[in-house]
């Protein structure tokens, strides 16, 4: 655990270099993956600060705020009020819901007063989401406990094998954070390219996407806005693809969804078509 | 008391009085070290500002211990609840973030701003995270040369905020006498219980007084100093001290120089 790792976001910083190698399956196209689709029957859950669900970027798509109690004893999955500590829940959501504009958020709060990012109540806000059966999750947090690390690989086996994709955000710091680092979750860092639909995969793991993530016009508290940099806000990027992707093909496995987003990549080497309403040559 | 027991509290006084000196330079220490590393931060990215926040409790808060660069000085002595804001938000979730734009939300940090009485266009942020945690937070405000950070700005900060975080766990250990005394202990009775050990460097460390003592402390502190000399330096400081040493046994002989 205590090699340095490379930084998450080098592959994408330069995709000439080191993202020649992609898949390739003829048919497989944008337009096959999520044309028209808009999210519609998708509920994504977002693993944050909760959201503000009056937020004009959300577009009054929240069906659900709960977040986690502790008390003395087990951690306790409770109802919670339409808000957001600090922003960064909503903003992961609009992103979301700018890309698939007919998604359902459900927002589970792990971080605020009396929570103080506890790995242990994101690991239960986690799997109360999997148990729900929502079928995309947005992490844009992680946790270095090695203490949680069985708990939440256990956790990220349960979402993998009955079909909830988790898109996790990168530590922006190169270090061992966990569930992002596990081979069945869709771990994504920035790459720069001013693009929502701009999407790389690395065929060298442990992180496989880069998506935007740096100077995000995003919501944030108070019904504001700003600009942001972080792994963070690539992360939602990805989970609303998976969004439209789910919407328009019900029931695809995870590993199904991450072939997909590979197929369909913007690595070098594919055939560039015109530029369409999905984002990319169809 | 065994021989074996007056060695260890022979030893242990030795390693109280070391140890004591090291505290004494501890807090200088560590706030030098997190201050050159603000220092160099403001300085490599042309910056208004950077700080360096530590968690803190009773209450929980985070507290700005140093800062560098034209628009930092105010922040020095500010405390931030670590559910609030980026600092907040960085050290609860342990991930690193930028903004930008921030000026044109006002509604935005204004709490931190009113206080420091300057409100930055962009911040960036990252945790200091060791092996137990994220222990504060390094902020950058305000890159002149850019109205944003990026990624590779983003890694840069990371790398310091690791600088901070080891000099900080380097500060701690070393300011911790029990951590340091019981190792002296365990190393000399490795059979010890762990209540003798208590009770050995309750011992140990009483009657140290500093006033009494004070050209020991001195030299003490002095000698504590030199513990980043090459094995060159160290040579040369042997001889000259051979030098004091002999000049010592003649004076005495001689009465001069008393």
């Amino acid at each position: 655990m205590t090699e340095p790792l490379p930084a998450w976001s080098e592959p994408f910083a330069d995709p000439k270099g080191s993202l020649r190698r992609s898949l390739r399956l003829r048919g497989l196209t944008r337009e096959w993956a999520w044309g028209g689709a808009t999210g519609k029957g998708v509920r994504v859950g977002i693993i944050d600060s909760g959201l503000e669900n009056d937020h004009p970027h959300l577009r009054g798509r929240v069906v659900e705020n709960v977040t986690v109690e502790i008390g003395d004893g087990e951690p306790e999955v409770v109802n919670d009020g339409a808000v957001d500590m600090f922003g960064h829940g909503t903003a992961c959501g609009a992103i979301i819901v700018g890309l698939a504009p007919e998604v359902e958020l459900v927002s589970i709060r792990v971080l605020g007063p009396d929570l103080r990012g506890k790995g242990s109540a994101f690991a239960a806000g986690l799997e109360w989401a999997i148990e729900r059966g929502l079928q995309v999750c947005n992490l844009s947090l992680s946790s270095k406990s090695e203490s949680l690390y069985p708990i939440f690989h256990d956790l990220a086996d349960r979402a993998y094998f009955q079909g909830t994709a988790l898109v996790s955000a990168a530590n922006n710091v190169p270090a061992p954070s966990y569930p992002s680092l596990f081979s069945s979750v869709m771990s994504v860092a920035a790459h720069a390219e001013p693009d929502p639909y701009r999407l790389y995969y690395n065929p060298s793991p442990p992180v496989e996407f880069g998506a935007w993530g740096v100077d995000v016009p995003i919501a944030w508290k108070d019904g504001g806005t700003t600009v942001a940099t972080g792994n963070s806000f690539a992360a939602p990027h990805v989970a609303g693809l998976v969004a439209l992707i789910l919407s328009k093909h019900p029931g695809l496995s995870p590993f199904e969804v991450k072939a997909i987003l590979a197929s369909v990549a913007d690595n070098p080497g594919r055939r560039r078509a015109p530029r369409g309403r999905t984002g990319g040559p169809a | 008391m065994d021989q074996e027991t007056d060695a260890a509290l022979a030893a242990l006084v030795a390693a109280a009085r070391r140890s004591d000196v090291g505290r004494r330079l501890q807090g200088d220490i560590e706030t030098r070290l997190l201050q050159s590393i603000v220092d160099a931060t403001v300085q490599l990215f042309d910056a208004e500002a950077a700080s360096i926040a530590l968690f803190e409790q009773d209450p929980d808060r985070l507290e700005f211990r140093v800062a560098a660069g034209e628009q930092g000085a105010g922040a020095i002595g500010l405390t931030v609840p670590p559910t609030q804001g980026i600092v907040g938000f960085v050290y609860s979730t342990g991930q690193a973030l930028s903004l930008s734009d921030v000026a044109n939300d006002p509604r935005f940090n204004r709490g931190a701003a009113e206080q420091t009485g300057y409100v930055p266009r962009s911040i960036a942020a990252a945790p200091l995270l060791d092996e137990q945690g994220t222990v504060g937070v390094l902020q950058v405000l305000d890159k002149r040369g850019s109205p944003t950070f990026s990624l590779r700005d983003m890694e840069l900060i990371a790398v310091f905020a690791g600088q901070a975080t080891v000099a900080i766990g380097a500060a701690r250990v070393q300011r911790d006498t029990e951590s340091l005394l019981q190792g002296v202990l365990q190393h000399i009775g490795p059979e010890m219980d762990a209540d003798a050990v208590e009770a050995l460097v309750a011992a140990g460390t009483q009657g140290l007084d500093a006033d009494d003592e004070a050209p020991f402390w001195r030299l003490v502190d002095q000698v504590s100093r030199l513990r980043s000399l090459t094995d060159r330096e160290t040579a040369l400081l042997a001889d000259v001290l051979d030098v004091v040493a002999s000049h010592a046994t003649r004076s005495r002989r001689t009465g001069y120089g008393r």
